[in-house]
C-alpha cells in the first residue's frame, strides 16, 4: 500500500464547517448522561464530610436504612478512619427518589472527632511543619525539587537591570457546564454506564477491573455521546462512578449519580495554584541573562501533586534558553479538594509567572515588550524549532493588532478620564501529538451511506464534525453526507482526551480508514462497473462524483452496484509522525482599560495567532482559541477558590461568589489560525488558554504603570496595587 | 429542600392569616429568586409557603398619579423588570430604574419583585453555609468579623453582625423618600423606608422590622427629585454591587436642596450618609462639590480587616452618583 499522506488540495479540510451536531445541542436533542433515564432507576448522593479534618467516630446510619425510600448504601469510609477536607466522601446512599435520597442523607449521623487542620498556604507557611493531611511526618509545606543552570548570582552582578517581583495566581475550581456524574445499569455480567467522560474506553477498563474479581467475564460498555467539558477532570471514574456502579451492582436497580454545583466546586478537582518570587536580569539590548524563582502551590491534601511537584521544571517558561537559571519549589498540603489535570496542567501558572517578570524586566529596561520576547525566543535543541514560529507570529500579531501604534511605555498610555489605556502580551507553548490505539471504521452500504464510527467521545471541540470532514474530504462528498458515532466503548480502542490529543490521534485514523474504505470500494466496483480497479478515481474536482477516464457516475449510482455487499476500512493512527506532529507556539495580546478610580479593569480587545498544524475545521479551531481565551479570561479576571481559616470551610462553593465572567465582560476576540499543513494535525485543545491571564497581566500593568501581582485583577486587588504606587 | 405545605391565598387577609407572628415556620413567596435558595441550602427550613402569586392584579400594578410632580405607587409584586423597563419611572426615576436593571440577570430580574428586593435576606457566605452556626442562626459569634469580610460592612456601629444589607432598590427609594405600605393582622400600615431596615443581630431577627406576619404591599414615592445610582461592581454581569450609592436632590436655581445620599452593600442596612447630604446641600452640584460629598460619605467608616478597599470605593460612588443626579455627562466612561 502507498503511503497515506494528507491531500495536497483539500476541499473539505481547513475549511469552516459548522460542527454537525451543533443543532442537536442547541435545540435539546443532545441527550447529555443527566437525560438518561432507565426503568426503575435509582437516585444516589454522596454524604461528604463537614469538617476540615477529623477522625469519624460514629458513622450511624439507622435511621436512613429505615426510610420507605431507601434501597442501598456504599462506604468510601469507615468508623475510625480519617476524613481531610470540607467535601471528603464518606459514603453514598441510592433511594427510589432524589428527595427521598437527600433525606436519607440527611438521617445519616456522623459524629466526628475534630483533627487540627489547615486550608490556606498563607497558614501553612507560618507553621510548615504541622501536618494535618496524608502523610503527616512530611509537614504540609515539602520541598519539591529545584534546578540550576549557570551561575545566577554572576549574572545578576553583571547584568544591566535587575528587577524582583511576587506574582501569585490562586486555586481554580474545574467547573465544568455539566457535572461529574453517570448512570449504571447492569444486565447479568454487562454493565452499561451512561457516563460524563473524556475517556469512554478508560472508564470502561477501569469499571471492569472494579469489578472482575466479583464478575470474572464483567463487560462493560461507556457510553457518552455528549458531555458537558471536562478539561482534564473526568479521566476516570472516581468517586462518583464506583459509588453509581457499586450501588447499582448492590441494588439491581439501574442508578443516576450526578454531583450537584456545590459538590463540583468543593470535591471535582482543580488547577492548582502559583506563587513565585521571581528576581530576573537583563542586558540593554533586551537579552534576559538570569532568571530565578522561589516558587511554591497547593495541590489540595492527598492526591499526587501534578504540575506543582513540576514548577521548578516549567519556569522559566517559553524562553528555555535563559542562559542562567535557579529555581526552587515546595508544594503545600492543605485540607482541601484535590487536584485534577485542568486545561494544559500547569502552563497557565507558569506563563504567568514567567511572563510578568518579563514584563517588568522590559519595563525597567525601557523596551517594548514584544522586542524583548523576540530577543529571547528558545535556541535550545528541543525547542529551538519553535524560534521561527513564535518570530512568523509575533509579525502577524503585531500588524493585527496595531502593536507599534497602540503600545506606549507603561502609564504613558491613552486616558479616558480615570480610565488608562493598556496593552500587554504573552506567548505559550504546548505538544498536542497524536497518539495510535484510535480506531476509525469507516462502512459504505449500497443506498450510498456512509458512516464512520470511532470510541473517542466529545469534550465539546467538534469530534463528530472532524472524523466527518477527513472522510468526506477522501471519498469526495460533503459533511452531511457522512454520520459520524462515537462516544460508545464498544466501537474499539480510543485514547483519552487529554493533551489535545484527540484530534491528531483519531483524524489520521479516520484519513487511513477512508483511504481503505475507497480502495475496498474500487475493488468491489470495478468488476462490476466493467472497468479497471486502477482506473477508478475520486476527482476533487467533481465532488459526489467516482470517475473513471471519460466515464462517471454519481456517488449513489455506483454505490447502488454494491448490492449486498458492505464496505468496509479501518484505521489506526500509525503511530509515526507522518500524519501528526507536536509542539505548538502561540501569542495573544490584550487591550484594555483601567479605572483608576474604582480598580475595574474593562477588557477591550484580544489577539490571537495559533499553529496547529494542519487545521481540520478552521472555524471550530476560531472557536476553540476563542473558547479558550474566554477560560482565561475567567482565569486572570475573576476565578479564586476561598478558604475559610478559622472553619476550614470553603466560603464560595457556588457561582455567586466563586465568579465567572458574564456577557459583558468579555471583548472583542480576534483569531488568526496559522495553517501549517506540512506539519500534519497538532491539537489545540489546551493551548489557546495559556497566555491570556499573562496578557491581561501585561495590559494593566501598562495601563498603570504599576503591576498588579496577583489574580484575580477585581477592584480589591488593583487599588491594593495602585495605593503601593501610592495613589493613581 | 426539607418538605412544606405550599398554600397560594387569593387575598391578603388569606395570605396573613396563615402566618406566624415570629419567624422560622412560614415563609412568604414572591418571585422565589432568594427564598428557594435558601430551602435549597437548609438556611431556611419552613413548614410552611405562602405564595403571593394568587393577589390580584393590584400587587403587580406600578401607577403614576396626575399631579404634578406625580406621586407613583409600584406594588411590590412588581417584577424587577418591569420596573427597570417602566417608560415613567425611567424619566422621573432614573436612579431607581438603572438599579432595578443591573441587578442580577434577566432571569432574576423577570421573577425577583420589588417587595422581595426589600425583603431579602443576606448574602453573607457564613451565614449561607447550613455548616455555620453564625448569630443570625442562633450561634454565638459572627464569623465574619474575624473571617474573611472583604464583601462586608464597612459601617458597622457597633453591630455584632456585619453583613451588608442586599437590597439595591432600597438605598434609591430612602433617597427619594419613599414609603411602604405594609398589611398585617390589624390592618395596613404605612412605614417610611428609612425606618424599614434594621441590623440583625439574631435568629428571630430579620434584615427589615417587619413581623412574620407582616405583607408589603406597595412603595409610594413622589416624582420631583433629580436623582441617581452608581455601583461599583467586580462583574459587568450578574454580579452584586461593591457599594452603591444612590443622591437625590431637589434643583431650586441650579443648587441641591434636601439632598439625600444613601449607601447599599456597605452597612447592615442602607446607610444614610449625613455628611456627604450636608457638604452638598445648597451648593451646585459640579466635580469638586460631588468630590467632597464622596469623601465626606466615608464619615465613620471603620473597615474590617480585609474590606478597606471599599472605603474608596465609597468616595467614587457617591461622586459618580451625584454627577448622575445633576445630569452631568458621565466622565469615566
Amino acid at each position: 500500500m502507498a503511503e497515506i499522506k494528507w491531500p495536497q488540495q483539500r476541499r473539505v479540510i481547513g475549511t469552516k464547517v459548522p460542527r454537525v451536531d451543533g443543532p442537536d445541542k442547541a435545540t435539546g436533542l443532545a441527550r447529555y448522561g443527566f437525560d438518561i433515564n432507565r426503568r426503575g432507576m435509582l437516585h444516589a448522593m454522596i454524604l461528604r464530610s463537614s469538617v476540615p479534618h477529623g477522625r469519624l467516630k460514629t458513622v450511624d446510619v439507622s435511621a436512613a436504612e429505615k426510610h420507605p425510600g431507601f434501597r442501598g448504601i456504599y462506604y468510601f469510609k469507615r468508623q475510625g478512619q480519617e476524613v481531610f477536607y470540607v467535601g471528603d466522601e464518606i459514603l453514598a446512599i441510592a433511594a427510589d427518589t432524589e428527595e427521598h435520597c437527600q433525606d436519607c442523607l440527611r438521617l445519616v449521623r456522623i459524629e466526628y472527632e475534630p483533627l487540627p487542620f489547615v486550608v490556606t498556604e498563607e497558614a501553612a507557611l507560618k507553621d510548615p511543619g504541622k501536618g494535618t493531611v496524608p502523610n503527616p511526618g512530611q509537614g504540609n509545606v515539602r520541598p519539591s525539587g529545584q534546578r540550576t543552570v549557570g551561575n545566577v548570582e554572576d549574572a545578576f552582578g553583571k547584568a544591566d537591570a535587575v528587577v524582583e517581583g511576587t506574582y501569585s495566581v490562586p486555586v481554580q475550581s474545574h467547573c465544568c457546564l455539566e457535572p461529574h456524574g453517570m448512570v449504571a445499569e447492569w444486565q447479568g455480567n454487562n454493565l452499561t454506564v451512561w457516563c460524563s467522560t473524556q475517556a469512554t474506553t478508560g472508564i470502561a477498563g477501569m469499571l471492569e477491573g472494579q469489578f472482575r474479581n466479583r464478575v470474572p467475564d464483567v463487560k462493560c460498555r461507556c457510553i457518552t455521546h455528549y458531555m458537558g467539558g471536562g478539561y482534564g477532570s473526568k479521566f476516570i471514574p472516581g468517586p462518583t462512578g464506583i459509588a453509581c456502579s457499586e450501588l447499582a451492582f448492590m441494588t439491581k436497580a439501574p442508578v443516576k449519580l450526578f454531583l450537584d454545583r456545590y459538590e463540583e466546586q468543593i470535591s471535582a478537582g482543580n488547577r492548582p495554584s502559583a506563587t513565585a518570587t521571581v528576581k530576573i536580569a537583563g542586558t540593554k539590548d533586551g537579552k534576559i541573562t538570569a532568571f530565578q524563582a522561589d516558587i511554591y502551590g497547593t495541590p489540595g491534601g492527598g492526591a499526587g501533586a501534578g504540575a506543582v511537584d513540576a514548577y521548578h521544571q516549567l519556569v522559566p517558561y517559553v524562553y528555555t534558553s535563559i542562559p542562567n537559571i535557579r529555581t526552587t519549589n515546595r508544594t503545600i498540603r492543605l485540607n482541601t479538594g484535590d487536584r485534577q489535570a485542568f486545561r494544559a496542567p500547569g502552563h497557565p501558572q507558569a506563563c504567568f509567572l514567567t511572563e510578568s517578570a518579563v514584563d517588568d524586566l522590559a519595563n525597567k529596561l525601557g523596551l517594548d515588550p514584544l522586542e524583548v520576547r523576540r530577543a529571547n525566543l528558545p535556541t535550545d535543541p528541543p525547542n529551538a524549532f519553535k524560534k521561527p514560529i513564535y518570530e512568523k507570529q509575533l509579525e502577524i500579531v503585531a500588524e493585527m493588532c496595531d502593536w507599534k501604534k497602540r503600545w506606549h511605555p507603561p502609564g504613558q498610555g491613552p486616558s479616558k478620564g480615570p480610565l488608562k489605556h493598556g496593552i500587554g502580551l504573552g506567548l505559550h507553548t504546548w505538544g498536542g501529538g497524536g497518539r495510535p490505539n484510535n480506531d476509525v471504521r469507516v462502512t459504505i452500504k449500497s443506498n450510498g451511506s456512509v458512516l464512520v464510527q470511532c470510541s473517542t467521545q466529545d469534550l465539546g471541540t467538534g469530534e463528530r464534525t472532524v472524523l466527518a470532514i477527513v472522510v468526506a474530504e477522501v471519498l469526495g462528498l460533503n459533511v452531511k453526507d457522512v454520520t459520524s458515532e462515537i462516544g460508545e466503548s464498544q466501537f474499539g480502542r480510543s485514547t483519552g482526551s487529554g493533551g489535545s490529543t484527540t484530534c491528531p490521534g483519531t483524524a489520521p485514523a479516520a484519513l487511513i480508514a477512508a483511504h481503505r474504505a475507497r480502495d475496498d470500494l474500487f475493488d468491489k466496483l470495478a468488476p462490476r462497473l466493467g472497468v479497471k480497479k486502477d482506473d477508478l478515481k475520486i476527482d476533487p474536482a467533481k465532488p459526489g462524483k467516482i470517475v473513471a477516464g471519460d466515464k462517471e457516475w454519481t456517488w449513489k449510482e455506483a454505490c447502488a452496484r454494491l448490492g449486498m455487499d458492505t464496505v468496509v476500512g479501518v484505521g489506526d493512527h500509525p503511530g509515526d509522525q507522518s500524519l501528526s506532529s507536536q509542539g505548538v507556539g502561540g501569542v495573544q495580546v490584550c487591550e484594555c482599560w483601567v479605572d483608576t478610580e474604582t480598580g475595574v479593569v474593562y477588557l477591550k480587545n484580544f489577539w490571537a495567532v495559533q499553529d496547529c498544524g494542519l487545521v481540520i475545521n478552521k472555524l471550530a479551531c476560531e472557536s476553540q482559541v476563542a473558547g479558550g481565551i474566554i477560560m482565561g479570561i475567567h482565569y486572570a479576571m475573576f476565578e479564586e477558590r476561598l478558604m475559610d481559616d478559622n472553619t476550614g470551610r470553603p466560603l464560595n462553593a457556588d457561582m455567586e461568589f466563586y465568579k465567572l465572567a458574564g456577557m459583558k465582560d468579555i471583548p472583542e476576540i480576534h483569531v488568526h489560525m496559522m495553517d501549517m499543513p506540512e506539519r500534519g494535525v497538532i491539537g489545540i485543545g489546551e493551548p489557546p488558554t495559556i497566555s491570556t491571564a499573562a496578557a491581561i497581566g501585561n495590559a494593566i500593568c501598562n495601563a498603570l504603570g504599576v503591576r498588579v501581582p496577583r489574580t484575580p485583577f477585581s477592584p480589591m486587588n488593583v487599588l491594593a496595587a495602585l495605593a503601593q504606587k501610592g495613589g493613581a | 429542600m426539607k418538605n412544606f405545605t405550599y398554600f397560594r391565598p387569593t387575598s391578603l387577609e388569606a395570605a396573613v392569616a396563615l402566618l406566624d407572628a415570629t419567624y422560622g415556620a412560614t415563609e412568604l413567596l414572591a418571585g422565589g429568586t432568594d427564598l428557594l435558595d435558601l430551602q435549597k441550602e437548609y438556611v431556611a427550613q419552613p413548614d410552611k409557603v405562602v405564595s403571593l402569586s394568587g393577589l390580584g392584579a393590584d400587587f403587580r400594578k406600578i401607577t403614576v398619579g396626575t399631579g404634578t410632580p406625580p406621586t407613583v405607587e409600584i406594588g411590590a409584586g412588581a417584577t424587577l423588570a418591569d420596573i427597570a423597563d417602566h417608560k415613567d419611572l425611567r424619566e422621573l426615576f432614573p436612579g431607581l430604574t438603572t438599579a432595578a436593571a443591573e441587578i442580577g440577570g434577566p432571569q432574576i430580574r423577570n421573577m425577583g419583585t420589588l417587595g422581595g428586593n426589600l425583603c431579602q435576606r443576606n448574602r453573607c457566605w457564613y451565614f449561607r453555609d447550613e455548616g455555620v452556626s453564625c448569630l443570625l442562626k442562633g450561634g454565638r459569634k459572627c464569623y465574619a468579623t474575624d473571617g474573611d469580610n472583604r464583601y462586608h460592612a464597612v459601617f458597622t456601629s457597633g453591630h455584632k453582625c456585619v453583613i451588608v444589607n442586599p437590597s439595591t432598590l432600597a438605598p434609591v427609594l430612602i433617597a427619594l423618600k419613599a414609603e411602604a405600605e405594609v398589611f398585617g393582622p390589624k390592618g395596613k400600615r404605612t412605614l417610611p423606608l428609612d425606618k424599614f431596615f434594621r441590623a440583625p443581630e439574631s435568629a428571630e431577627h430579620r434584615e427589615h422590622v417587619l413581623a412574620a406576619n407582616e405583607i408589603v404591599t406597595k412603595v409610594t414615592l413622589k416624582a420631583g427629585p433629580r436623582n441617581g445610582s452608581y455601583e461599583v461592581r467586580h462583574k459587568q454581569s450578574y454580579d452584586w454591587p461593591l457599594v452603591q450609592a444612590a443622591v437625590a436632590f431637589d434643583l431650586e436655581g441650579g443648587t441641591a436642596r434636601n439632598v439625600r445620599v444613601v449607601l447599599g452593600h456597605v452597612a447592615p442596612t442602607p446607610h444614610i450618609a449625613e455628611a456627604a447630604a450636608k457638604a452638598l446641600e445648597g451648593k451646585r452640584v459640579t466635580e469638586e462639590t460631588a468630590v467632597a460629598a464622596g469623601k465626606a460619605a466615608t464619615e465613620g467608616a471603620r473597615p474590617l480587616s480585609g474590606n478597606a478597599y471599599k472605603v474608596k470605593l465609597i468616595e467614587v460612588a457617591v461622586k459618580r452618583a451625584a454627577l448622575l443626579a445633576a445630569g452631568a455627562k458621565p466622565y469615566w466612561t
